[in-house]
């Protein structure tokens, strides 16, 4: 028998953000649940305020919040995650957040609990066909790491007698999806992305309503307990098929390849080096921008043109001769090295156990998404 | 001549953001009473704004101040300011002055039988810029008025502590960002004739909205709202003889363009004074008139009867709703409905 969501009672954590706000949309819309929604910022709500839903303010580690939120619940989405803050705060949140939410779950009964990891807990294998057997691997990253403990917790909970499904998304772009739509696009708007190795490595996209109908399913299916689904789209692409779907949308735009050698060379340049040097890196990033004004506003007058020497002693501004020499080409945005080998990866993740346990069948072929993806970010003034 | 005192009722965002400084730099006036249903709210905003007198309960301005200004959750706008007015107490109401005309109605009702001043926050009728627009309109710069076309919206950022900013009554885009700008346009444009008004609500309130209006002077426009979009945030008015584009927030921008492709642009000013740059600096002449209207008997920038007339677009938009649904929307589901009803 399935766990039916209408008429249920829902929580949502995280309903705010990317996935749980879309999440909220279709359980209210589609499957007539009825969704409580933890909130810690109200600022974030308008989109989830549109249904008639509740919103319960607090967030994971604040006490006695997470008892009250999940009274009464059928069952739990835990979509909220560490997205801001030190890596320490970030994992606090991921961790000690997962495990009381975990907790005032088994202490309510709920039916079940789908908790949403990442593809990250995989800790970006270079190549291969990866499904939910392979090794969980730490890498030192904040998220990836947390995410793997995070996701031992919740399926440690189903010994306890608690029913638990997890989900891994890959790369999840869409309607409102910050890293994988918004960031590419602003990035691509102002100034070069940079593709690892001409952007050869493979990218597995999943378009939002995916993910959320895999989480439904996650919730709904006896079959989900103590499993963890990767869930991912229809074909993995390269990385340049990827950013080609935006720099469409955006005629103009650029990428650059590199190595990841280069990538990292060019990351190198970016790195803060203390607070004077940052200053001034910033400082010489504004003059140069009104430079001609700048030029044109100083050179009438005496003390300007000594200020104009001193800016052009300290390489604030070009030598006269020389100004035309910069206004070329748009900058190129740094990539932190601790991404290059996602980028460089030929992984592909496989979605078949979603497919064989709760019926996952993506409804979105990078075609359909990022048409409706391009359909949004127009409306959004994202593009 | 003694300052008038003032009670504050409402200690939230807009008080502590807006009414307490801006009562901070006149003269003419002093807070002397925070009301607040939380006490330790009002009593921190007494303690940060100097304020005497604390109260939970607004029926103790009563007798106690000669003025009050109001900014509580919009739906007790009216019940609230209708109590002071009947009292003789002069009110400076926040936007939306209400949810509904028949609201307006009491309260105007209300300060006709005392005598009080009723004025209402609007205070985007203090914008030179937006003034600037109003006066070049009226001397028929652009020749006979075509359209315009506003779009107004930033990503939410207002910092909101509890879900009541999202009420089901009031609490969406229109009855916000949307009680400054119909303002604005009735006050530019005239009364409308008719109207098609979509938003986004699904039980809830709407983050987004879109309104086609035709005005009885023949003008059509659009005005869309977001809390959710960065928008240009402005209004392009075209007439005959060009277009005014000009930022519907503080310290806008005004760009004229004559049909020849001329163009000028720079912000309104008024007199000698600092153009405003803030919110306080826009509502502290609002605040100047209401304590003008007091001591004088002037008009206050924003009459009650003003103000309603804003509340009855806004209201006619609401009884005239259709859904906004967008293709990416339905997802997977192209018939997916609006909302499901559900036993809660």
């Amino acid at each position: 028998m399935t766990n039916e969501l209408r008429g249920a009672r829902v929580l949502v954590t995280g309903a705010t953000g990317f996935i749980g706000g879309r999440l909220v949309e279709r359980l209210v819309r589609e499957q007539g649940a009825a969704v409580r929604a933890l909130v810690r910022n109200f600022a974030n709500a308008p989109r989830i305020a549109r249904f008639a839903i509740e919103m319960m303010a607090g967030d994971l580690l604040s006490p006695d919040v997470l008892d009250r939120a999940v009274d009464g619940c059928d069952v739990v989405f835990h979509c909220a995650y560490g997205a801001m803050g030190t890596d320490a705060e970030r994992r606090v949140v991921n961790v000690q957040g997962t495990e009381r939410v975990l907790a005032a779950a088994l202490a309510h009964r709920c039916r079940r609990v789908v908790h949403v990891s990442t593809m990250s807990v995989y800790g970006d294998p270079a190549s291969g066909d990866i499904d939910e057997t392979a090794p969980r691997r730490y890498t030192g990253s904040a998220y990836g790491d947390s995410k793997i403990d995070g996701e031992n917790l919740a399926l440690g909970y189903c010994d306890q007698g608690l029913s638990v499904a997890v989900v891994q998304p890959t790369i999840v772009y869409g309607p409102w999806a910050l890293t994988w739509t918004i960031k590419p696009l602003q990035q691509l708007q102002t100034g070069r992305v940079i593709l690892v190795n001409d952007g050869s490595g493979t990218c597995n996209p999943v378009y939002i309503d995916d993910v959320v109908s895999a989480m439904i399913e996650a919730a709904r299916s006896p079959e989900a307990h103590k499993q963890a689904f990767l869930i991912s789209g229809d074909q993995p692409v390269t990385w340049r098929e990827f950013f080609e779907r935006y720099q469409r949308m955006l005629p103009g735009s650029a990428t650059v390849s590199m190595t990841p050698d280069e990538a990292a060379a060019h990351f190198a340049t970016f790195e803060p080096k203390g607070f004077l040097s940052e200053s001034a890196r910033v400082l010489k990033r504004e003059v140069r921008k009104r430079e001609a004004l700048i030029r044109e506003r100083l050179v009438p007058t005496r003390s300007g043109r000594l200020a104009l020497e001193v800016a052009e002693q300290l390489s604030l501004l070009p030598r006269a001769g020389e100004a035309a020499a910069h206004v070329d080409e748009p900058p190129i945005h740094p990539l932190a090295p601790s991404k290059v080998p996602m980028f460089a990866a030929q992984a592909r993740f496989r979605s078949e156990k979603a497919a064989r346990l709760l019926g996952y069948r993506p409804a979105f072929d990078l075609d359909r998404g990022m048409a409706m993806t391009e359909q949004w970010a127009r409306w959004a003034n994202a593009i | 001549m003694e300052k008038l005192t003032c009670a504050v009722i409402g200690g939230g965002a807009v008080a502590e953001r807006v009414h307490l400084p801006a009562l901070a730099r006149c003269a003419g006036i002093e807070a002397t009473m925070i009301v607040d249903a939380s006490e330790a709210r009002a009593r921190q905003m007494a303690d940060r704004f100097a304020i005497g007198r604390i109260a939970t309960d607004y029926h103790d301005a009563i007798g106690r101040v000669d003025a009050a200004i109001i900014g509580l959750p919009h739906q007790l706008h009216a019940p609230v300011a209708a109590d002071l007015l009947k009292a003789g107490i002069p009110v400076l109401v926040e936007k939306p002055m209400a949810l509904t005309p028949e609201q307006c109605d009491v309260m105007i009702d209300a300060a006709a039988q005392s005598g009080a001043v009723l004025a209402v926050g609007l205070l985007r009728r203090c914008s030179p810029s937006l003034r600037w627009v109003k006066s070049a309109l009226d001397a028929g710069v652009l020749g006979r008025l075509l359209s315009f076309d506003l779009a107004e919206g930033a990503i939410y950022r207002w910092p909101v502590a509890s879900p009541s900013m999202f009420r089901r009554e009031g609490g969406g885009v229109l009855s916000d960002a949307g009680a400054h700008v119909l303002d604005l346009v009735l006050w530019w444009f005239g009364d409308h004739r008719s109207l098609v008004y979509r938003d986004d609500a699904m039980g809830g309130v709407e983050a987004d909205c879109l309104l086609e209006l035709e005005m009885a002077s023949g003008v059509s426009g659009r005005v869309e709202l977001s809390r959710t979009r960065d928008m240009r945030n402005s209004c392009i008015i075209t007439g005959e003889r060009g277009t005014i584009e000009v930022g519907t927030k503080t310290d806008s921008v005004v760009t004229v363009t004559w049909k020849d492709g001329i163009a000028l642009g720079g912000r309104g000013a008024s007199g000698d004074r600092p153009s405003p740059t803030t919110l306080i600096d826009l509502f502290e002449p609002q605040l100047r008139q209401f304590i003008h209207a007091i001591r004088f008997g002037e008009a206050p920038i924003v009459s009650g009867a003003e103000a309603r007339r804003s509340i009855a677009l806004l209201s006619a938009c609401y009884r005239a709703r259709q859904p906004w649904v967008h293709p990416w929307d339905a997802g997977i589901a192209p018939e997916m409905p609006t909302v499901l009803e559900v036993a809660q």
